[in-house]
């Protein structure tokens, strides 16, 4: 199975839940970091396209793509972190989100899976990177042995500085299984 | 809703439409074309001997054309439907002034993208206000001037090519020349020594927060008004004209595109950036030679550009976009020569690749940062373009 093929199946999941699609996220790699953004603002995957740059962008922002006639700004996760460049490949993919009625895209070196992950496991932000502002952390989730770094997708694609060094952003290895926070539900 | 084709019986045949379904149908109808565009010039083609195929894609391309042209249509209303709410506010405005008012309205017929005429109500209504307010005279001053006790605001509407041209014209006593250009040149929009001719005076009351009503009333002389009407006319793509004699009225025209979602325009490749113009703005394609180029070191290295006697200023993209757009090198290059509000200006360009009907596109969430464009353009060949708005671009234009 290519990467696309997963990514496809990952979406269709069956109608009528509802009540657990907030639980749910999409984890994606950028080296060999694992994040994850909440599912229900994902409109879909595609595979690397022909990209036309636009001027009056950020460098992290790459340029547009023309989906099926919609035009969609493309956000290099990797450079938006400030990690070192990389040639897209082909399991290279844009994660198509929908935020505040406009059609955004992130360039990620991959997508994993679609992970529920309730409250309980999430250990909310804070003392992760800056504090100054609304954090691009919203939470770290445990899924048995991993950590996913989840993030906040409307501060990752505004124009907030967010100024972490990659090498704070998550510790290489695995944590050993973290002690849940005071409040690590409240903001649920 | 008004059937758009007049001969239709009026209770026949009439259906109400989300107009997000209409929105939903101009996507499709947009993907459907480029779709066909990719499959025609399919590169596996190349080389083969396509006779049936070529007769069969002609068929379908002048289907395609068609059935863009239908859906564009479908969210045509006639402009009367803002008109006619316009004209519901005459009471009040003869109520507030104390004047009265007739108001005629001509052409209500002209056909106008919906999305359009939903937006025009506020900035029209504005314009209306103005008339009533500053242009009409009281009674009294009319009679004394010879004019009928009631005076007459003429609301028209008028397609003229891919525009459709809406004036609202007074028959009061013009604009005030002296008060506005002492008023401009206090706010300083204007030298001391400058004495501008009217139409590029005239501009000024349209300038945020310009007014030269010496008491703010409740209708209008806020400056506010004329602000609203600059920032919708800029979004609607459209351009305002503004004429005034003395003693015979104001006329103000809004010049607006029929439809925002099909653009007529010119496709231009700037490094690895395309750009497209709207055709109705481009005056020229030149060609310069050796020496046509003039870089002016007293005014910060502005350039202009000679075109038989004329100087144009030169408004380079690559400097507007902050180095984000380097051509191919100097000397090779193209010189397009648009129309904007401060004159013409030269916009050089590697290369000018195209002329053609494209798909409009508005710029939404981290997009609507690109200045001094109205969207953007999508080409036959599915590549994506940006559509320059000239008066934007133009060296004296703010660079929003």
């Amino acid at each position: 199975m290519t990467q696309q093929d997963v990514s496809t199946d990952l979406l269709s999941a069956p109608e009528g839940e509802a009540e657990t699609i907030s639980d749910m996220y999409l984890t994606f790699v950028l080296s060999d970091e694992e994040y994850g953004v909440g599912i229900a603002l994902v409109t879909e995957i595609v595979g690397m396209q022909r990209i036309m740059p636009i001027p009056d962008m950020p460098r992290y922002v790459r340029g547009v793509i023309n989906l099926r006639g919609k035009v969609i700004p493309l956000m290099d996760v990797r450079l938006r972190f400030g990690m070192p460049e990389r040639a897209y490949d082909d399991r290279t993919v844009i994660i198509v989100m929908e935020l505040d009625d406009a059609p955004v895209g992130l360039i990620v070196d991959g997508v994993r899976e679609v992970l529920e992950i309730p409250p309980s496991q999430i250990d909310r932000a804070g003392q992760f990177g800056r504090v100054t502002q609304r954090p691009v952390i919203a939470g770290v989730g445990r899924v048995g042995e991993r950590v996913a770094v989840l993030l906040d997708p409307a501060v990752l694609v505004s124009d907030a500085e967010i100024g972490i060094p990659a090498a704070e952003m998550l510790p290489p290895e695995p944590v050993p299984a973290p002690v849940a926070m005071p409040g690590a539900e409240a903001g649920a | 809703m008004t059937s758009p084709t007049p001969d239709a019986s009026p209770d026949i045949g009439l259906m109400r439409v989300p107009s997000q379904r209409i929105g939903r149908l101009m996507d499709l109808v947009a993907e459907l074309s480029l779709s066909v565009a990719e499959t025609v010039r399919s590169p596996d083609l190349d080389g083969l001997d396509l006779g049936h195929f070529d007769a069969a894609v002609h068929r379908l391309t002048m289907i395609m054309r068609e059935v863009q042209d239908v859906a564009t249509e479908m969210r045509l209303v006639p402009v009367d439907d803002v008109f006619r709410r316009l004209r519901r506010m005459v009471r009040e405005l003869e109520r507030q002034t104390g004047k009265s008012i007739e108001v005629k309205v001509i052409g209500g017929d002209t056909q106008i993208d919906k999305l359009v005429a939903d937006r025009l109500y506020d900035p029209l209504l504005h314009v209306l206000r103005n008339a009533a307010d500053h242009g009409l005279e009281g009674p009294e001053e009319r009679r004394a001037a010879g004019k009928p006790a009631t005076g007459v605001i003429r609301v028209s509407a008028a397609q003229a090519g891919s525009e459709v041209r809406i004036t609202v014209a007074d028959d009061g006593r013009g604009l005030d020349r002296g008060r506005i250009l002492a008023k401009a040149r206090q706010r300083g929009l204007i030298g001391p020594g400058e004495e501008p001719a009217d139409g590029a005076l005239w501009k000024v009351i349209f300038e945020p927060g310009f007014s030269t009503a010496e008491n703010v009333s409740n209708l209008s002389g806020r400056g506010v008004g004329m602000d609203v009407l600059q920032t919708t006319m800029a979004a609607l793509r459209g351009r305002i004209t503004v004429d005034s004699s003395a003693g015979q009225g104001t006329s103000v025209g809004l010049h607006i595109p029929v439809s925002l979602a099909f653009l007529d325009c010119v496709v231009l490749r700037q490094g690895d950036k395309l750009f497209a113009v709207p055709i109705e703005v481009v005056a020229e394609i030149a060609r310069p030679a050796p020496g046509d180029m003039i870089r002016l070191s007293a005014a910060g290295g502005d350039e202009l550009f000679r075109l038989r006697g004329r100087n144009i200023p030169v408004r380079r993209l690559e400097e507007f976009y902050a180095g984000g757009c380097r051509g191919a090198g100097a000397g090779a290059g193209v010189i397009v020569v648009c129309q904007s509000g401060e004159g013409l200006i030269a916009v050089p360009v590697d290369e000018v690749l195209d002329r053609q009907q494209v798909v409009m596109k508005p710029l939404l969430g981290r997009l609507a940062q690109v200045r001094a464009s109205f969207g953007c353009a999508l080409l036959g060949s599915g590549e994506v373009a940006l559509v320059l708005d000239c008066e934007r671009l133009a060296p004296g234009g703010s660079a929003r």
